[in-house]
């Protein structure tokens, strides 16, 4: 296993009662096997982004216990920070800078050397070398981003919803990168709200609501166990269908 | 120094403002243009229009009056009390000079009344000096007791080094503050909203280096833009510099450091570009009022004074003006440094506390 979460606890203050606080993650435990891709589903608010941030040392944890690689995330942030890519849902970079000054800046947060031209190949940017970050059409910033999270040759890649605003074209090649870096032996934990994505990329996915983590499985199990009686209904059931199952109709934000 | 990555981060803040042609061009605009107008004018004084009214009209006072005007400092009107006082409170005369009925060249002490418009106060201050010190050598004129007196009051009474060398510690002290607050506090909440800065503390970068590496990078960004600044009233406009260049650097990199940490305050506490801009004005024009930059401190009103004498500006101001203008060294100016290094200590109290670097983006 080289992530092992247990009962991880994230609590706010309630915006609505200052006095009380509520849980954004609320007990989660997670373990993940070293080479799989791994994705968190849930609705907005759900903790998917939160949990992440906890297991990348970005938040503290509140309660719980986080290990990747064996290094305790609560004792040694640093220290996994140096062997986690982390790509964020925001990616915003220094203005004028192009995209190889950027990537020898992140190469030089890590202490560490890269051909940047050789990571823009990876993610087929080469052509935009010279180019700013803010000059990139939305897909393309998304795989500059992950060239980013790339300069530290990473064991373990965190995606936050990489293909939120993606067009079809877009997110396929999105998808094609991952499944490469995956194929090198890298583990990549996922979050999304695309079914399809889910569907097509993770060995296995965790949905979670409200802070908690309500099911965990392959997406072929998930979609028998869960959504049976549809498949008699529509020719296949899918994640669309166990997603909705588990976590209801209403409109969340 | 360059290879770790905090010297690296340093190294890309300096060229990202290197980058930034616009900014650097308006950063230095102002200052050169205050500079400019007060220097270029500085060889031949604007003279101040001085109403003047002879009661006396005795030798006495017609000596007086044409030394008066042999000074290229004033050109003097005359006329009767009531005219002039008409053109005084529509901004026509700076002020008026009454000559006594019994104005007389014997020991007695002559009083001349000075009519003013006290909204003209703080320029009336600035002047006064000078007035004073033409009233005195005019005196020795006719006394002709001139020699060794009036070497010793030119010194001392007089700014002789002229308004522009008055003027230069003090912008650049307030050019300072601006430099380095924008430098820091905006700087911050920008990276902060944009999520800029979580990105950087993906990686395993502490929040230290990144500080010390906008300290860094700030410090030798303004110690450029001031050096320019420096220079252009040096060489082009002949300033004089009194005291020690050395001590005055290290006054002003203290100031920066100040200043860079007092913005970072204000960066933690804004949460929006907007709020910031509203906190740093906040925190400036109050002190440009108050800090002695360009108004003398005596023309404030006695209840402020305490405060205005703590001013971060005005410790920076002063100790800077006493190095520069009066050649004083650091020990003398030693309460200045103390009062910078508390500010310093009050910026970095508030800077860590208020900004809870784990939650960045929010």
């Amino acid at each position: 296993m080289i992530i092992n979460a247990s009962n991880l606890v994230k609590s706010y203050e309630d915006p609505k009662d200052k006095s009380k606080t509520f849980n954004a993650v609320d007990g989660v435990s997670l373990s993940i096997s070293s080479g799989e891709i791994y994705g968190i589903l849930g609705p907005n608010g759900a903790g998917k982004t939160t949990t992440l941030e906890m297991l990348e040392g970005l938040k503290d944890i509140d309660q719980g216990t986080a290990f990747i690689n064996q290094i305790d995330v609560n004792l040694n942030p640093y220290k996994v920070k140096e062997i986690i890519g982390v790509q964020l849902q925001a990616n915003e970079f220094f203005d004028s800078m192009n995209l190889v000054e950027l990537l020898n800046l992140f190469s030089a947060l890590y202490n560490k050397k890269n051909d940047p031209i050789e990571l823009l190949n990876k993610v087929n940017l080469a052509d935009k070398a010279l180019a700013e970050a803010n000059e990139l059409s939305g897909g393309q910033k998304q795989r500059f981003s992950i060239a980013c999270a790339l300069v530290n040759e990473p064991l373990v890649l965190f995606l936050d919803e990489p293909t939120t605003g993606l067009d079809p074209q877009a997110k396929r090649s999105l998808w094609d990168l991952i499944l490469d870096l995956n194929k090198s032996g890298m583990t990549i934990v996922i979050t999304t709200h695309n079914m399809e994505e889910a569907e097509y990329l993770c060995h296995r996915i965790a949905i979670m609501d409200y802070g908690k983590l309500i099911a965990e499985d392959s997406p072929k199990n998930l979609i028998l166990k869960h959504a049976p009686d549809k498949v008699s209904e529509v020719v296949h059931g899918n994640m669309e269908d166990v997603f909705i199952a588990l976590t209801g109709h209403g409109l969340r934000d | 120094m360059f290879n770790s990555p905090r010297g690296y981060l340093t190294k890309v803040f300096i060229q990202i403002f290197l980058r930034n042609r616009q900014y650097i061009i308006f950063s230095l605009l102002l200052p050169v243009v205050i500079l400019g107008i007060v220097g270029l004018n500085d060889g031949e004084v604007d003279p101040v229009e001085i109403g003047l009214v002879d009661n006396s009209n005795s030798v006495l006072s017609k000596n007086f009056i044409t030394k008066l005007s042999d000074n290229p400092l004033f050109t003097i009107i005359e006329g009767d009390e009531e005219d002039l006082k008409e053109d005084l409170i529509n901004g026509d005369l700076m002020m008026i000079l009454v000559i006594p009925l019994d104005m007389q060249a014997s020991n007695k002490t002559n009083n001349i009344k000075l009519l003013v418009d006290k909204s003209q106060i703080q320029f009336i201050e600035t002047i006064k000096p000078v007035l004073n010190q033409t009233l005195l050598s005019i005196e020795r004129e006719i006394t002709q007791e001139q020699a060794m007196f009036e070497l010793t009051i030119e010194d001392i009474k007089s700014r002789s080094q002229g308004y522009l060398d008055f003027l230069l510690p003090g912008i650049m002290a307030f050019m300072l503050m601006n430099l380095s607050i924008a430098g820091s506090g905006f700087n911050v909440v920008e990276f902060r909203r944009r999520g800029i800065l979580k990105r950087l503390f993906v990686t395993p970068i502490k929040p230290i280096d990144f500080v010390s590496a906008i300290v860094v990078a700030r410090m030798i960004i303004v110690l450029g833009q001031l050096t320019a600044i420096f220079g252009f009233a040096l060489f082009i406009l002949d300033a004089n510099i009194v005291g020690s260049i050395l001590y005055l650097y290290l006054v002003i990199m203290l100031g920066i450091l100040m200043f860079l940490t007092l913005g970072f305050s204000i960066g933690s506490l804004a949460k929006t570009q907007e709020t910031v801009g509203i906190l740093a004005s906040i925190f400036i024009y109050p002190q440009l009022v108050m800090s002695g930059v360009f108004f003398p401190l005596e023309t404030l009103p006695e209840y402020i004074q305490p405060v205005a004498q703590v001013l971060p500006l005005t410790l920076v101001a002063d100790a800077m003006r006493s190095i520069a203008s009066d050649g004083l060294t650091l020990f003398q100016v030693h309460l200045d440094l103390l009062g910078m290094g508390i500010w310093i200590i009050i910026g970095t109290l508030i800077s860590t506390k208020l900004f809870v670097w784990k939650e960045v983006a929010g």
